[in-house]
């Protein structure tokens, strides 16, 4: 099974997998960053006055959720350039690696948009009205007192959708981007072994994301602390 | 000074307030008092906003509370202080900064200004001390001083207060009270709903006794507890007096 064992696992290709997570690791990061901002537009879309803006929020979430992400990396992948051709008549070149991270960050603030939202509304009502009663306005209200209380309930269960998009960012590996997954199949297609390069791929992703999910518990001990 | 003209609130099916008019005048203080579910609380909601009752007015020194007059409509109701059930304290704030909040934002106090008035007032309530605390480190009483303290320092001209007590272990109800009976020893204007019958007969000039979201009874508190003239008041009476 393992038949170029020995060959594979050498200081280069440990490298080069290594790499390959390193990309993996900045792709979801930066994923999950955009995919909070699109998450704070989307979760105050939902909660807005205007049935239209309302409405919008929600078909951005259920399209995306309902999705295979797979299929999302795929159309963007496709439709933006021929698109673009079919308007200028050029053809267009765009970095996989950007496709991908669009990609992943729509996908991700859907998920984000449904955590802001019910961290907002999980915050009690009493103290939206302590603040009506001293005059304070919506915006301060929001920003000082709401989102404050509702952002330490929101950290948890964002480290989990990072983990989520470390482990989705292999699905970018299907337009060519090199990321962890990719590497491993290089190497696999190298050797004419790809039990073991995979079997290490899977091994960096645990590396990758158990000890996030032990800074996750970490973090949340400490908020607990502050309770 | 307050003034509520035929209050009409409904929840759903429910009438909670019922056609309730009532005034309240300058350094009076009223309690009103009833079974759970007669509309008192929101009677007090109604007052200073936090309910939109759907018929009637509500005046204070004369001018109305009128939601589309923005600007004259937040500054009516900044002059009402309001004090929860369950305190909503700023968790993640301490005590100063749940007390300098508003004074900065919306009285914009400098911050060293804000931290004087607030020490000031924490000072009065018993818990200068604990200024640097953490609301979740304080008792339900301690709270309570601090919500009071953080209606206070916005100089209200009138405190309102929505069952100040009920929330509170037995033992500590008093300390709570002891701060109300101060206030109301310096004249604040207060309406307070209550199921502290020993404050109401005490504290009180006058006691508005409510049950299915209307005025059943209005007297001074020392013939309301003497002599209730109504039979639905006797009835509570004797239930909660033992």
């Amino acid at each position: 099974m393992f038949a170029a064992f020995d060959k594979v696992f050498t200081p280069e290709n440990i490298l080069y997998l290594a790499k390959g997570a390193v990309i993996s690791l900045i792709i979801a990061a930066l994923s999950l960053l955009l995919g909070i901002v699109l998450g704070i537009i989307g979760a105050s879309a939902k909660r807005s006055k205007f049935f239209v803006i309302r409405m919008l929020g929600n078909i951005y979430v259920e399209v995306i959720r309902g999705t295979p992400m797979l299929l999302q990396i795929l159309l963007l992948f496709s439709v933006v350039p021929s698109i673009y051709t079919a308007f200028t008549g050029e053809v267009l070149r765009i970095n996989i690696y950007l496709i991908g991270v669009i990609a992943m960050s729509i996908n991700s603030g859907a998920y984000s948009t449904e955590l802001i939202r019910s961290g907002i509304n999980g915050v009690d009502k009493g103290q939206w009205e302590a603040c009506e009663t001293l005059g304070l306005t919506h915006w301060q209200t929001m920003k000082l007192v709401v989102l404050p209380q509702a952002f330490k309930r929101i950290i948890p269960p964002m480290i989990s959708e990072f983990i989520t998009l470390i482990k989705d960012s292999s699905l970018i590996s299907c337009i060519g981007a090199g990321e962890l997954l990719k590497a491993s199949q290089v190497i696999g297609a190298e050797y004419y072994d790809v039990m073991s390069p995979y079997c290490l791929a899977a091994i960096f992703y645990l590396i990758m994301t158990i000890s996030i999910s032990y800074l996750g518990r970490y973090v949340e001990r400490k908020l607990a602390e502050s309770d | 000074m307050i003034k509520v003209e035929h209050i009409v609130k409904q929840f759903k099916d429910l009438k909670a307030v019922n056609d309730v008019s009532l005034e309240i005048k300058k350094g009076e203080i009223v309690c009103l008092i009833g079974p759970s579910g007669s509309g008192k609380s929101t009677v007090l909601r109604c007052i200073n906003g936090l309910e939109k009752p759907e018929q009637g007015h509500v005046y204070l020194n004369g001018q109305l509370l009128d939601e589309s007059q923005k600007e004259q409509y937040t500054q009516l109701r900044s002059q009402m202080g309001f004090v929860f059930q369950h305190f909503n304290l700023f968790p993640h704030m301490t005590v100063l900064k749940n007390l300098t909040l508003a004074q900065i934002q919306v009285k914009q106090r400098s911050e060293e200004e804000a931290i004087k008035i607030a020490c000031e007032y924490l000072e009065r309530v018993g818990l200068l001390d604990k200024k640097d605390e953490y609301p979740s480190k304080l008792s339900g009483g301690q709270k309570q001083r601090v919500a009071i303290a953080r209606s206070l320092c916005m100089n209200p001209q009138i405190m309102l207060f929505d069952e100040p007590t009920s929330a509170l272990d037995p033992e500590v109800v008093i300390e709570v009270l002891e701060v109300m009976q101060e206030l109301a020893k310096e004249g604040m204007t207060m309406v307070v709903v209550t199921h502290e019958m020993g404050f109401a007969r005490t504290v009180a000039d006058r006691v508005i006794f409510l049950e299915d979201g209307q005025i059943v009874e209005e007297n001074t508190s020392e013939e309301f507890f003497s002599h209730p003239k109504t039979k639905r008041a006797q009835d509570f009476l004797n239930k909660v007096m033992h």
